[in-house]
């Protein structure tokens, strides 16, 4: 699924010893490159640019510029890159807000080497990888929004996050469905964009709500 | 938001009430000028009395059904109809006895300047009776009162007149003024009692953060940077040390996480709320034998006593994954829905053909049953779905209050 090539990979967090730690760890499975490294958020937009990373692992703790405003700008910038959460802890307002303007997963920092790397193969092969506490948040977050004008969930779109809360694979989703994994992996996608989208409505609401508010 | 609409209800309630007492005053006003048209008998223009009456219930009619808003267009006609009343009572009653007898346009007019000072304040109020009062003036010079050469008493009358309407109108006027800044200091005080309470618990709540992090994972910190530095000094150092060193670090980084994911409210009693996810959490990263990820769709607020009970029963679970399942990995879930908690602990193990009464028989059912019992307790019921092969799904359902949860 990864080729031979290995996926080139940008890690951005403010502790030396961690992305020394990261990188080392990304080398050894022989499957990853680490092309550059960057402390900031500022840093990160700008070395994203220069050495053209296929995936960004960031952390979301960032001084200049914060986590979630870097991958926005990243992923506007160049909206090939993929962008994977590492985070310290499973801030859920952090997490949602990472996903919505573009990351393409999450991890904790507590994941271990394997899961780490699995992970950067996985997203940049395209696979949407909600791993199953992120389904459970992101499902916990569709919920809180029901009832406003955000494009909702569909029954079979709930059907299959609820599955992944609950650790089944697309394989076994679309075993236990009937679907093809395929099929599977569209849903995933569009309550992934369904999810960005509904930021945009958060902020147009806020945008217009300020401007009443104002006259 | 709320608060400060507790506030002015406060003013709208206050000022229904006024204005309903003044509708009655109204009506009773009016009786009382139709008891003393009857009984006059006398009257000079009794066609022009009979329209005035029947005027002036129309308009108290319209106001009483349709209770308009004391608009200015609604203020002025109901003082020039009160102005008009003093001139007509003049015109009505037998000529030169206005001041003598009782006056035909009764406490109508002092309606309006009660009004006016209940809509636009004591100047308002005073104004309308300076108004009233000139009026009265007319009224007197219509009933054919020589006022230049009258005798003091009948000049004192008309001045007690005028200041019963300016003192009518400008003390409900105050009244009103009065209504309306008690509310706003009802609404301010409320809003600074609820600042000043979230204050103090953020402030409690910080403190007892600091205490915690202090205690624990401070110490482990200075620990891990103290046998880091002589790891680095030393020569060869046995694993074990530096996996021990290791675990702690994890300990304090899991204790940590769900520091931060905890409910600051609860202190461990009983009566204090927990939160499911980080209970599961805290599960999910103590297991050293196969990895177990933790999910919620939100931190899930229950008593502290559901979730010890719900954790226990997912711990057998994971016991019977463990030694029975053959599965690479668990997944624990929790969502709330309609007042319902719904906790999945689902394997991808071997599975089984999962039938109660056939258990029962071999004997077999002992661990289900204990979780069951720990969530009949609860008020919730409990259900296994397996196939061989395709893994287990133990799923515990517990209804919750609505006000003893958070989301």
């Amino acid at each position: 699924m990864s080729g031979d090539e290995k996926v080139r990979v940008m890690v951005v967090d403010d502790h030396p010893v961690w992305r020394d730690g990261v990188r080392a760890d990304l080398e050894a499975s022989g499957r990853v490159e680490v092309v550059a490294e960057a402390a900031d958020g500022g840093d990160a937009i700008e070395r994203a640019r220069e050495a053209m990373p296929e995936l960004v692992l960031m952390d979301l703790n960032l001084p200049t510029v914060p986590g979630v405003e870097a991958i926005r700008r990243i992923v506007e910038e160049s909206p090939h890159v993929k962008v994977l959460v590492l985070s310290a802890s499973a801030e859920e307002a952090d997490v949602l807000e990472a996903v919505k303007v573009g990351a393409s997963g999450y991890l904790l920092k507590s994941a271990t080497a394997a899961e780490l790397v699995d992970a950067v193969v996985r997203v940049r092969a395209g696979e949407p990888t909600f791993s199953p506490s992120l389904a459970a948040l992101v499902l916990g977050e569709f919920r809180r929004m029901s009832g406003t004008t955000e494009p909702g969930l569909t029954a079979r779109e709930t059907e299959v996050l609820r599955l992944v809360a609950k650790g089944y694979t697309y394989k076994e989703i679309a075993d236990q469905l009937f679907l093809s994994t395929k099929t599977v992996q569209n849903h995933v996608q569009n309550i992934l964009t369904k999810l960005q989208l509904s930021r945009r409505y958060e902020l147009m609401r806020y945008a217009i709500r300020r401007g009443l508010d104002r006259s | 938001m709320r608060k400060a609409a507790r506030g002015s209800s406060e003013a709208e309630r206050g000022r229904a009430v006024l204005s309903l007492g003044i509708l009655a005053f109204r009506w009773v006003s009016l009786g009382w000028m139709v008891i003393l048209a009857l009984t006059a008998g006398e009257l000079r223009r009794p066609a022009l009395a009979v329209a005035t009456i029947a005027g002036l219930a129309a308009w108290t009619g319209w106001l009483t059904v349709a209770r308009p808003r004391p608009t200015w267009p609604v203020l002025a006609c109901d003082l020039a109809l009160a102005v008009g009343l003093n001139l007509v009572a003049g015109l009505v009653m037998p000529a030169g006895t206005v001041g003598e007898r009782p006056f035909f346009a009764a406490g109508y007019p002092v309606a309006a300047a009660v009004t006016w000072g209940a809509a636009r304040g004591v100047g308002g109020g005073v104004a309308a009776g300076l108004v009233l009062g000139a009026s009265l003036v007319a009224g007197q010079l219509a009933n054919g009162i020589d006022l230049a050469s009258s005798e003091p008493a009948v000049l004192l009358d008309l001045a007690g007149g005028t200041l019963n309407f300016v003192l009518a109108g400008g003390a409900v006027g105050l009244v009103a003024r009065l209504l309306e800044r008690s509310a706003g200091q009802l609404r301010q005080a409320t809003e600074e009692t609820i600042r000043a309470r979230e204050r103090a618990a953020r402030l409690a709540e910080r403190e007892s953060l600091g205490r915690q992090i202090h205690d624990s994972v401070l110490q482990a910190l200075a620990l891990v940077h103290k046998r880091g530095r002589e790891l680095a000094a030393g020569g060869p150092v046995p694993p074990d040390q530096v996996a021990g060193l290791a675990e702690m670090a994890a300990g304090q980084e899991r204790a940590l996480r769900s520091l931060i994911l905890r409910d600051p409210a609860d202190d461990g009693t009983p009566a204090g709320a927990a939160s499911l996810r980080a209970a599961l959490e805290g599960l999910a990263g103590a297991e050293r034998s196969l990895p177990v990820t933790a999910g919620a769709t939100g931190a899930l607020w229950l008593p502290a006593r559901h979730v010890e009970e719900l954790v226990a029963a997912v711990r057998q679970a994971l016991d019977n994954v463990v030694e029975h399942a053959g599965a690479t990995r668990v997944a624990l879930f929790a969502e709330e829905d309609a007042g319902v908690v719904v906790l999945t602990v689902r394997d991808d193990g071997r599975g089984f053909r999962y039938d109660e009464r056939q258990l029962l028989a071999q004997g077999k059912i002992g661990l289900a049953k204990s979780i069951k019992g720990r969530v009949e307790q609860l008020g919730g019921t409990m259900a296994v779905t397996s196939r061989p092969g395709a893994g287990t799904e133990v799923e515990l359902r517990v209804p919750i209050r609505e006000d003893e949860r958070d989301r």
